[in-house]
This record gives C-alpha cells, structure tokens and sequence, in this order.
C-alpha cells in the first residue's frame, strides 16, 4: 500500500507547444524530452514529494492545447486542486490567449482552485512578454506567478514544490479528508477543493 | 697342521712318532693334492666361462650397431611420410580449384543460357520461366562473372540485365493489364514473380496501388449511409473498415510471400482510402448527430458514435497485430522498424484525427445526456403533496451506469475517464445537493418514539396515553405530514444507499474499461477517475449523515422527557415493573419502526445517539430534583434496566454510566458509595453532587467521602 497523507490534483493548461509536457517530464522524470508529439487528450504522472517530513502525492495531468480536445480536457477542472495556467514568454499568442483559458478555468474548475500563471522558456533569448507584464496579469487576475524553464530546469521544481506546500496548508486549516493509506484509490475521498474558505489568498 | 703343532703333538724324537708324524703328514698332503686337483679342475670351468661371456659381448656391439640402422630408417620414413601429407592436401586444394572452375565455367554457361532463355521466355509470353532465369541469375556467384571480366571476356551480365530489365517491364505491364481488368487470378501469379527477378518492394508497391484503387471504388460504394432505421452510420462504418480489413489482409498474406517487414508500406498506400471513406461516413454521422432537442433524442446518436469509435480501435488494433505478425520473423531491429512504421502509420492518419472528432462529439453528447437525464430525475423527485416514496437516487445511477458502460464501449480509457469524471461532477454536485437540501430538516416525529408513562397519578397517565393517541390519529388524519415524514426517511435511506452504489460503480468502471487499457497508466487514470466516485459517495454518505442528525433534532423534545421519565424520583408501586421496562420497550418499537425505513447501520447510528443523549441529559436532570431512598431506587431500578438492554458499543458504555450515577441514589448510606463506583468511574465533585441529592444524607458525610 502507498503512503502518502495528502494527494493533490495538479492540471496543467495553455495553448499547445508552450512547454507544458515538458515541464511535467522536467519535474516528474528529470530530463527535457526530445522532440516528442503533441499530447493526445490528458496525460497522466505522478510524482510524490515530502513537504515537512510528510509525503504528498501529486497527480499530475498534462492536457493537449488543441481545441478538438476540449470535451475531454474540461472534465479534469473541477476536481483540480491547483491549475496551471502556461504561456510562451516568446510568442505573443499564446499570452494573448490567457483570457480565453481563465473564462475555461471560471466555468468549470471550482471556484476555490490555487491558480498559477506560468511564463515558460525564459532560456529563449528572443523573449516577447516582459516578466512584468506577465506579473501585472497574474495579480489582476487573483493568480500566483512564475517564470520557468523546462529547457534548463529554471524554477520547475519550485513550481510544484510551492504548490505542493501552498495546498498541504490549505488542506491541514480546512481539514480535507486524509489518505490513511487503508483505502484504495477507489474508496479515497478526492476531494474536489471544498467550500470553506479560510486562510487562503487575499 | 703346522710344523710346531705337528712337533708339539708328536715326539719326533721316536721313530714311531716320526712315523706318526709323517703318516700324518702324508695324510694331509693326499688331502692337499685332492683340494688342489679340485681348484684346478674348477678353473677350467671358469675359463669356459669368460670365454663364452667375451664372446657374447662381441655379439651385443654387432646388434646395437643394426639398432643404430634401425632408428636411423625409422627416422627417415617419418620424415617421408609428412612430405606425402602435404603432397596430399595440396591436391584437396588443387581439386577444389578445380571444382570451382566448374561451377563458374557452369555459371557462365548458364549465363549464356539465362539471358537466351529470358528472351526466348518473354517471347513466349512465359514469364514463369523469365523469372526462373533471373532467379537464377540472381543467385550465381558474383566471383564467376568478375573472372570471367578479369580475362578480358565482354561482361556477359550485360545482356543478362539487359534481358532481365525487359522482362521486368513485360511484367509490370502485365500486371498493370490485369489490375486494370481486375483480374486478380493474373495479378497475384505476376505478384510472384517480382520477388524472383529481385523486385519484391517494387510489386508490393505496384499490388498495394492496385488494391487501393480497388478498395477506393469498393469504400465509395459501401460508404453511401442508407435512409433507414438502427444505426446506419455506424454500420455503414464497419463495413467500410471490414473491406479495409480484407483489402489489409490480402495484402499482408502476399507481402508475406514476398518478403517480410514490407506489410507496413503496403498499409500506407491503403490507408488514404480508408481514412477518406471513414471521414465522409463520420461527416454524416456528426451531422446527424449534432445537438439533439432531448436525452431521449440523444440517445441513438450516442449508440452510433460509441460504436463507431469503437469499431476505429478495432481496426487500428487489427492492422498492429497483422504487422507484428508480418514482422514475426524478423531480427529485433527490423522487427520493430516495421512495427514503428505502423505506428506512425496510426498516428499521423487521418482516421485517427477522425476518431478524435467522433470521441470528442460523443463526449459532449453524452456530457448533455447525462445531465439532462439527471436534471429530469430531479425534476421528477420534486416532492408532489402526498408522495411518499422516492426513486431519486435509482433513477440517478441507473443513468450513471448507463452513461458509463457506453463509455467504456467507445474502446477509449480517455472516453472512459471522461464520463467518469462528469459522473462524478453530476452525483456529488447535483445529486448530493438536492438529498442534502431535503434531508437538513427533519420533519416533526420522523420516526415515533412513544413516550414515557406519566409518574405519580395512574389516571392522569392514562389520560395523557389518550392524548397522545389522539396526537397520532391527528398525525395520520393529517395525511401530509405522514408524507413527509414517509419522505424524509426515504431520502434518507436513497444518500445512504447512493454512497454504497456510487462505490460499487466505480468498482464496475475499474473492472471494466480495464480491457481498453493499454498499460500501467491507462490503468492508473481509469482508477483516478474512478475515485472521483469515491468523492460522490463520500459526499452522498455526508448528506445522509445530515439526515440522522436532523432525526435526532427532531427526537429532541421527547428524548428530554424521556430522560426526565428514568430518573423521576417518584416510585410507582403497584406498575414497577412495567415503569422500570418502559424505555428499552420504547427503544424496541423505536428500531422496530426505523428498521422499515432504513438501512441498519443507520438505525444502530440512530440507536447509539438516542442511547446516548438520553442518557446525558437523564444525569443532567438528576441534580434537579431530591430523592428519599424510596425515589432513589426507582430512578435506580429504571437506569439499570435502560443500561442492560442499550444496545452495543457506545451505546452501552454511556448507558452504564448513567445506571452508575443513578445507583448511587439508591445507597443506603453515603459511605457505601465506593462499592458502587467501578470504571470508568464518576468525577468525585459528580459523585457528590448525585449524593446531595438525597434529603436524609448529610452533607458532612459527603463531604467526608474518599473518593
Ligand atoms: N527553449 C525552450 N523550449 C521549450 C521549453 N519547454 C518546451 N520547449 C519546446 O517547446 C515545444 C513544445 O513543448 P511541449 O512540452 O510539447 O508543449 P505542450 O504542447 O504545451 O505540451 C517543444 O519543441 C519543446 O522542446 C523551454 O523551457 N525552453
Ligand atoms: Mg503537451
């Protein structure tokens, strides 16, 4: 039997080729993948790591960007615990795509979800969005903020590391449900991100 | 004997001792004489002796001298025989030059002969013997051909590839010929013969175009969808993939004859027809299928489009396992050469894009089935004045069920995955929220608990027994309020049953979408989402939590009279029995009546809680009022017997407790107070409080009480 006393939902979202399958590959297996396809649908990794000597699972799911993908992406939302919201710093589009994948992320992720706007490949030299332009957006829009790159393994581990901290504290003031480990996957309570709100975000 | 000895022995001076003396002597010189002969005779031997022993020395020189001659010959012959050894393997390599000479000089004959037999086989028209030719050709040792050149010989392959080229364009055309009239008995002899005359890629090339052009007009003709009943679309979709299967199989049995690995280039050159044939039946498919007005509407559309993607894996599966079949042979690196060629194949099809879009509508479709469905049994469970029953919570899991057995008949974990989580969504969100709305206030008296009989006056019990009586004709006159109460219970044993449903069809889901897993993570993400019904359940468990809770609010006002009831210091003589037995009988008609409605850990839930509130506010009430012994062991009496039918568990434990502190109500003197105490104990400062309660014990006693 596993043992880990929290599992966590991580979804990763953003238009297609900005690096989001690397950067679940960066942090779950270490390496920067060469030339692989497109994802297909959702991917599926798990990585667990410690936060304060107490084992938290992260199930990580990688979605596909293309739009034809969208009736099997959105039903990963709402029992996300943390969303990743993922642009280009080197491509214009894929920033100005952001509102379109929050009003995805309104409409059917909970309301609760820890939100995080990623700029990815900051090793590109041929950078469009400033970093703090991509700040200015992230605040505007209640969302915690981060450069990274998958290429040179810049701020990957930090990312999920602080998302792993931010919602085992979330979880250990709301009291969700806990892995004891004695229930199988089936049994165990996957809570989506509950309703009472207490010491998160401003 | 010596001559001293002799003179000694004998006196010489006598005639008759000298005559002793000398017979003596002469005696001795006889002897003398005789040992001399002997020596002397003995001498001669040893002569003889050394003579035959020169001899035989002279002899033993002469033999090692021959030996000497001897090893020398041997010597010599050894030394021979390797020479001949050698002598003898140099022939083995003469004769083999030899034979090789043969065979070339054979292969150049035969040259002569091929290309002369090519020409006179292409004109008459005997291909067969062309090719054998060829074949023949193809086989010879290139060394015969290269010595041949080295002496100056015009290069006899010349005329050979000559004869070879020109044959090989009699054949093509041929077989063009017969392609062109599909005649497929030609085609396939002429296929045969492309391997012979080393063209095996060029015929499977030329036979994979053929049956493509065949397939195309075949696919064209299957993939008109007919006007009609049941699901055209998606049958009209398996019999294009089936002709698609035939054309692949035919294909794959002569590649096979041909050469191994090649199967895979023959599938791409077919693959284009099946992927422009399977997108205009799906380009009718998803016309028809677009937004439907109902669920009821929805419903065959989502039958077509789970069936044809399903039919799509099929397919896909089949062309992997005929190349894998294909490939068997093969060495490791080629093998999985072909089987990457088919993969990519796969992947990089238009089908498979096809496949996405006809997933991607089935799921929006089924996404707008499902909650439509589930919106219509909510709708349904919308409490009419009178209805008593509810089939919410059927209703809802048998459409979860439904929803997710055609998932998993898609052929797609993805698809599965999927309707698992919009499942999930419907239950804990939809479902939950309406059991929870009608189960978070209990209608009054959800479940009768009688009431205690009244202390003191007999008459005035009996009166309120009457009232009572007249309460419950009220209740049953008043037809709504059963209803409710009928309702609520209903709704609440629905969330408890939906909790266990709700873990069984995730049990179901794993099981079954396991068969269109294909590995470790496919499983994994079947059993994730899966557990996404464990939150259903678990929400659904919660809400029928909220259920016993509002049970026990609405039980409230009686449990208060009851615990008021037990601990009346008021005995009553004449009816003892009957009083001290009245609570564990109402506890007995309570789960009696709970036990028609719910399930039983629901009722042991309600049981515990009764037991237990009871039971707290019974010791509550004891500082209320004063007790004579008399009181005292009434209350006393009464406790017990509550205690020894509690139930099990907690219930029990909280039960003995209160049997304790009403115990000692009943001492006869406060001293005795520690022969009744036993774990777990009272607080002493309870103990004491219980004490003052008696009138006749004094507070000085009490207070004097080691405890
Ligand atoms: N320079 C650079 N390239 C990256 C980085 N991350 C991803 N890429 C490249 O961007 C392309 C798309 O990456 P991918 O992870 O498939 O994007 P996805 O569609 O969002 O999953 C690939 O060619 C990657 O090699 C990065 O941090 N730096
Ligand atoms: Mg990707």
């Amino acid at each position: 039997m596993e043992d880990y006393k929290f599992l966590f939902k991580v979804v990763l979202v953003g238009n297609a080729g900005v690096g989001k399958t690397c950067l679940v590959r960066r942090f779950t297996q270490g390496l920067f993948p060469p030339g692989q396809g497109a994802t297909i649908g959702v991917d599926f990794m798990i990585k667990t790591v410690e936060v304060d000597g107490e084992k938290v699972k992260l199930q990580i799911w990688d979605t596909a960007g293309q739009e034809r993908f969208r009736s099997i992406t959105q039903s990963y939302y709402r029992s996300a615990h943390a969303l990743i919201l993922v642009y280009d710093i080197s491509c214009q589009p894929t920033f100005d795509c952001l509102p379109d994948w929050l009003r995805e992320i309104e409409e059917y992720a909970n309301n609760k979800v820890l939100r995080i706007l990623v700029g990815n490949k900051t090793d590109r030299e041929d950078r469009e969005i400033p970093k703090h332009i991509g700040e200015d957006f992230a605040q505007r829009h209640g969302m915690y903020f981060l450069e990274t790159s998958a290429k040179e393994a810049e701020n990957v581990e930090r990312l999920f590391m602080e998302i792993a901290v931010e919602l085992m504290e979330q979880a250990k003031c709301k009291e969700l449900p806990k892995y004891d480990g004695s229930l199988g996957p089936i049994n165990g309570k996957t809570t989506s991100v509950g309703d009472g709100s207490c010491c998160l975000r401003s | 004997m010596s001559l001293s000895l002799l003179l000694e022995k004998y006196d010489v001076s006598t005639e008759e001792g000298l005559q002793k003396a000398l017979s003596e002597v002469e005696k001795e010189e006889s002897e003398v004489d005789e040992a001399l002969s002997g020596v002397l005779s003995r001498a001669c031997m040893l002569e003889d002796k050394l003579r035959t022993a020169s001899q035989a020395y002279t002899k033993l020189s002469e033999v090692k001298a021959d030996a000497q001659v001897a090893a020398d010959m041997v010597d010599r012959t050894a030394e021979l025989a390797r020479d001949v050894s050698a002598k003898v393997r140099q022939l083995d390599l003469a004769r083999s030059r030899v034979a090789e000479c043969q065979r070339r000089v054979h292969d150049l004959i035969d040259l002569q002969l091929c290309s002369a037999g090519v020409e006179a086989a292409i004109k008459a028209n005997d291909y067969e013997t062309g090719a054998g030719h060829v074949s023949r050709f193809l086989s010879m040792d290139p060394g015969s051909v290269a010595a041949a050149r080295a002496r100056g010989a015009a290069d006899p392959r010349d005329a050979m590839t000559r004869a070879a080229n020109t044959l090989r364009e009699h054949i093509v055309r041929r077989f063009e010929d017969a392609a062109q009239k599909n005649d497929d008995e030609n085609v396939d002899k002429l296929f045969k013969l492309f391997p012979q005359i080393g063209r095996a890629e060029e015929g499977v090339r030329l036979l994979a175009k053929y049956l493509a052009t065949k397939l195309g007009v075949e696919i064209r003709r299957l993939s008109v969808v007919a006007e009609g009943e049941g699901a055209v679309f998606a049958d009209a979709m398996t019999r294009v993939l089936e002709a698609a299967a035939a054309a692949a199989a035919r294909a794959a049995a002569l590649a096979a004859l041909a050469a191994p690995g090649l199967l895979p280039a023959a599938l791409a050159a077919l693959q284009p027809q099946v992927c422009a044939g399977v997108r205009r039946v799906s380009g009718a498919l998803l016309r028809a299928a677009a937004r439907p007005a109902s669920a009821l509407q929805a419903e065959p559309a989502l039958a077509e489009l789970a069936l044809a993607h399903s039919t799509i894996q099929l397919y896909f599966a089949f062309l992997t396992r005929r190349t894998q079949a294909d490939a068997a042979s093969l060495p490791e690196a080629a093998k999985q050469a072909a089987l990457d060629a088919v993969e990519k194949l796969i992947a990089e099809c238009d089908l498979t894009r096809t496949a996405q879009d006809i997933l991607g509508h089935y799921l929006e479709l089924e996404k707008f089935f499902l909650e439509e469905s589930v919106n219509k049994a909510l709708k349904m469970a919308t409490p009419q004045p009178g209805s008593t029953t509810s089939s919410l919570v059927d209703d809802v899991f048998f459409i979860a069920r439904k929803v997710i057995r055609r998932s998993i008949s898609t052929g797609s974990v993805e698809g599965a995955c999927v309707v698992l989580n919009e499942v999930s969504a419907v239950l804990e969100r939809d479902v939950t929220a309406v059991l929870r709305r009608r189960l978070r206030a209990a209608p009054p008296d959800p479940l009768p608990l009688p009431a205690p009989p009244a202390p003191r006056a007999p008459r005035l019990a009996l009166d309120l027994t009457a009232l009572d009586l007249t309460a419950d004709l009220a209740h049953a006159l008043n037809k709504d309020v059963e209803a409710q109460r009928l309702l609520f219970l209903a709704h609440l044993a629905e969330a408890e049953a939906g909790a266990e449903w709700a873990a069984r069809l995730a049990e179901e889901a794993v099981r079954g979408a396991g068969g269109a897993a294909r590995g470790p993570t496919d499983t994994h993400k079947v059993e994730s989402c899966a557990a996404g019904l464990g939150a259903a359940a678990a929400a659904l468990a919660l809400a029928a939590e909220q259920g016993v809770a509002a049970v026990r609010a609405g039980l409230a006002p009686r449990l208060a009279l009851w615990a008021d009831a037990l601990v009346q210091p008021a005995p009553l003589a004449e009816e003892l029995e009957d009083d001290a037995d009245a609570f564990p009988q109402a506890l007995e008609q309570f789960s009696e009546c709970a036990r028609q409605h719910l399930p039983q850990h629901t009722v042991d839930a309600l049981l515990l809680a009764v037991v237990t509130d009871v039971a707290t506010r019974a010791e509550a009430r004891i500082l209320h009022h004063h007790y004579d012994r008399e009181g005292g062991l009434a209350a006393e009496r009464r406790c017990r017997r509550a205690a020894g039918r509690a139930g099990g568990g907690g219930a029990r434990e909280r039960a003995a407790r209160l049997a304790q502190a009403a115990s000692l109500l009943a001492l006869e003197r406060p001293q005795h107070a520690a022969d009744v105490l036993r774990p777990p104990r009272l607080p002493p400062a309870r103990v004491r409080d219980i004490l003052a309660r008696r009138t006749d014990f004094k507070i000085e006693d009490i207070k004097k009480l080691k405890l």
